[in-house]
């Protein structure tokens, strides 16, 4: 009888629950409308340039045997024209290789390592940075290293986490074709440098910057390590590499500038700035003994240019007090949580579109844009932190999907006058789902389930946009995390979908009085003394406004580590691009490796988990994916939602997949490395599938 | 024909019952207090009624009365009641609401043949 009483537990444990916590434009037309735009520019750059191949439009390398943008072609469609896999032998892929990057989080780093790459492919090698920006090329059909090239970062810059998403390839038209560096990796790193490589060997690039390295501290200020760090692979367009930076969140009201540079691709020199706060001041730097605009709204995500307009598309953060928002400036309220289109021949700002309103819920735009032709407009899509999807007109900024107005929205008692009554949001098509009620609360038995009930009850809460609270708790929801974040979404051209995965997580958040705050900002502390380990936002000081915040990230039972609310906690959506219309919808990601108190409960139900890392959709009928914290790869029938094909990952797989082709045969690639805000494993693999060879 | 007495096998069963009524009480107490707590923030009366029901059901079962049986099943229909009222054939949503009552039912309804027992022998014994 007594054994009997194990097996609520036994059964408990077993319960699952997650641990946390067209381009319809084809290459050709791209092409002629670039070659337009060269011409019509031409003239005009020519007095402002001295180095007119510099500024004038490119032809842009195709996706298709290569995967040469992090976004997969010039667009960010994610999209590959490959089509040897599909439904019917997906079933079949067999793993080809396993690469080591040998990059695993050593001494301070422990912990801090989110490295979310996905390799370029170019030609015959796979080129990717590691988590702490080592630069690697591999030999794509074999999994052989070629080269590496270790920029030398040191632990203590790392941010929040150690990230490198990517890198970025440019090829001087100037340059004879065999001469070094003709064709340049560039990556910017953790310690804020724009580093360039020779493609084929590694070595570094001579003529630019400082024997190949670009020191982006300049005019930034003081220089505190991980206050400032590039995680995200910069934007090429017209010869100059355009990049923003990670300004950590939560710091402080004098935190570095969200300064978006332009860069020449060969020289390293500055070509423009753009400090949203003194565009024309600051054009081309701060005067001497000067920075930039400091706590200004930054850019940590990937940009998305049209070489052919000249124009880059930025996804702008918000300031680096995140949940407060009475002493930021006008120019900080008009950019931030924006959409900024910008001419990178100029660093003139051309348009900009914003999804918050004087946002204090940190829902920085986190995914880069994509560009597309929009019923014969050429269009940029962008998706929010908020699941709201718009698209604009990509030279006006004008949108060309209805956009509605929330109203009498609720302004709390912290700062009724900062709060916007009013928000936008998308009328074409939103991954939100409806504001959360007390039944949606969760736990495992009936009594964590009322304690989550109890704090339900005991928080504000008045559905979206509930502002900040310090008397209690406020909920936020989506949270932080929420809709879509850095993965961005696929667009499949041809079939005119949208593939886009989502978190639908609550965050439980408390402004803390000035008073009771007990950490320090980045550049008080001791070095290094203050780690990746908690979620962002928990316990940070926001030195310089009344209150510090506290983030209970995906709102966990503190005993159990438990959601307090009802799974799923994040799906996979495809989307009618004609007509905004889902056309299937599904949680993503199994229960397999979550459990109460961390124990991985082993079921293979699609519980629905939260997921970091997009998704490649290719001509095949097939979405790959990883991205969820089960450590599965799936491959997902574009037409069904039905997953024909998973594979377990050794590590966490939250990065973006990529396709390519090697002598006639198709691979899938993605990296497994872990993630520590998604408490998965930590690797350092990047794996290659493909069809077993007739 | 006299039943011979089966020490051993008795003595298990009532330390059973003791112990599941212990835990009914000690986790019908929580529900009890914590479901107060949330009718007073405005939130739902089921955890403040299953709560005394579960915490009732630990008394019965501590003084090995039958009705303990039958006061457990009406709590556990409650909820499953309230459960679909609440969020129907989302099962995921289900399982903190109907997992752990399922298995005290069972446990329960474990313990039925010897409650009935200690019932039969207080029959006699008051006969």
């Amino acid at each position: 009888m007594i054994r009997l009483f194990t097996i609520p537990l036994i059964v408990t444990l077993a319960t699952a629950v997650p641990a946390l916590s067209q381009q319809a434009d084809t290459a050709e037309p791209e092409a002629d409308r670039a070659e337009t735009a060269a011409t019509e520019n031409t003239p005009s750059q020519a007095e402002t340039s001295d180095n007119l191949s510099q500024r004038a439009a490119q032809s842009q390398r195709e996706v298709g045997a290569d995967w040469p943008f992090w976004g997969g072609d010039a667009q960010a469609t994610r999209y590959s024209p490959l089509d040897q896999i599909q439904p019917q032998n997906v079933g079949q892929l067999e793993k080809v290789f396993t690469f080591h990057t040998g990059d695993m989080p050593e001494g301070s780093a422990e912990g801090k390592y989110s490295p979310e790459v996905t390799p370029l492919k170019i030609g015959s090698d796979l080129i990717m940075c590691s988590a702490m920006n080592i630069l690697i090329s591999v030999d794509a059909a074999t999994g052989e290293e070629n080269w590496r090239f270790d920029p030398g970062v040191s632990n203590d810059a790392i941010p929040y986490g150690a990230t490198c998403r990517g890198v970025s390839v440019y090829t001087d038209p100037e340059a004879p074709e065999d001469a070094p560096c003709a064709t340049r990796v560039i990556e910017g790193t953790l310690d804020a440098r724009l580093v360039a490589v020779d493609l084929a060997t590694g070595s570094p690039c001579a003529d630019f910057g400082d024997n190949g390295s670009v020191d982006l501290w300049q005019g930034i200020g003081e220089r505190v390590p991980g206050w400032y760090a590039v995680t995200a692979p910069a934007a090429i367009v017209r010869g100059i590499v355009v990049t923003g930076a990670q300004v950590k969140d939560g710091q402080a009201e004098d935190a570095p500038s969200g300064v978006i540079r332009g860069y020449d691709a060969v020289t390293g020199e500055l070509a423009w700035a753009w400090d949203l706060a003194a565009p024309e001041q600051n054009r081309n730097g701060p005067a001497e003994g000067e920075v930039y605009t400091r706590g200004t709204p930054n850019m940590w995500t990937t940009a998305v240019a049209d070489e052919a307009l000249g124009y880059v598309y930025l996804p702008m953060g918000n300031s680096s007090v995140d949940y407060y928002g009475s002493n930021r400036t006008e120019a900080e309220n008009e950019y931030a949580t924006s959409l900024v289109a910008l001419d990178a021949t100029t660093g003139e700002e051309v348009w900009h579109f914003q999804t918050v309103r004087h946002d204090v819920w940190d829902y920085d735009l986190g995914s880069q844009a994509t560009l597309l032709d929009y019923q014969g407009t050429p269009a940029v899509l962008l998706p929010s932190k908020q699941g709201d999807i718009y698209i604009l007109n990509r030279e006006t900024g004008a949108p060309l999907t209805p956009v509605g107005e929330l109203s009498d929205l609720p302004k709390g008692e912290i700062e009724p006058d900062f709060i916007s009554d009013t928000q936008p949001f998308s009328e074409w098509h939103t991954l939100r789902k409806p504001p959360l009620e007390e039944k949606d609360m969760w736990g495992f038995t009936p009594i964590d389930q009322l304690w989550c009930r109890i704090q339900f009850r005991m928080a504000n809460y008045d559905g979206f946009f509930t502002p900040p609270s310090s008397d209690k708790p406020w909920i936020q929801y989506p949270g932080y995390n929420g809709g879509s974040d850095w993965g961005s979404v696929a667009v499949d051209t041809e079939r005119g979908i949208i593939v886009a995965n989502y978190n639908d997580v609550p965050n439980y958040n408390r402004l803390v009085p000035r008073d009771e705050v007990t950490s320090k900002p980045i550049n008080e502390q001791e070095a290094a003394s203050d780690g990746g380990a908690k979620a962002e936002g928990a316990a940070d000081p926001q030195a310089g406004a009344p209150y510090g915040i506290n983030v209970n990230a995906g709102w966990r039972n503190d005993v159990t580590g438990v959601p307090c609310t009802r799974p799923p906690y994040g799906g996979i959506r495809a989307i009618d691009l004609a007509t905004g219309e889902t056309l299937w919808d599904r949680p993503l990601g199994t229960a397999r490796r979550n459990g109460p108190f961390g124990i991985p409960s082993m079921l293979p139900f699609d519980i629905g988990t939260p997921n970091n890392g997009g998704s490649v959709v290719t001509a095949g009928g097939l979405v790959f994916i990883a991205a969820a914290t089960d450590n599965l790869f799936r491959a997902i029938d574009i037409e069904t939602g039905e997953t024909l094909w998973s594979t377990v990952l050794p590590a966490g797989g939250q990065a973006n997949p990529i396709t390519y082709e090697v002598d006639g045969r198709q691979y899938v690639m993605v990296t497994a490395m872990g993630h520590h805000f998604m408490e998965t494993p930590v690797g350092d693999e990047v794996i290659a599938w493909a069809l077993p060879q007739q | 024909m006299t039943v011979p007495p089966d020490h051993p096998d008795r003595h298990k069963t009532v330390w059973g019952v003791k112990i599941l009524g212990w835990l009914c009480i000690l986790l019908g107490a929580v529900l009890l207090a914590g479901g107060v707590w949330l009718i007073v923030l405005g939130g739902s009366w089921y955890y403040g009624l299953s709560g005394l029901g579960l915490f009732l059901t630990g008394l019965l079962l501590n003084r090995y009365r039958t009705e303990a049986v039958g006061l457990y099943l009406l709590v556990w229909i409650g909820t499953v009641g309230w459960a679909w009222w609440e969020v129907g054939n989302d099962w995921w949503a289900q399982v903190p609401r109907l997992v752990a009552p399922s298995i005290i039912l069972v446990l329960v309804l474990l313990c039925t043949p010897a409650l009935s027992r200690h019932a039969s022998k207080r029959l006699a014994g008051s006969s």
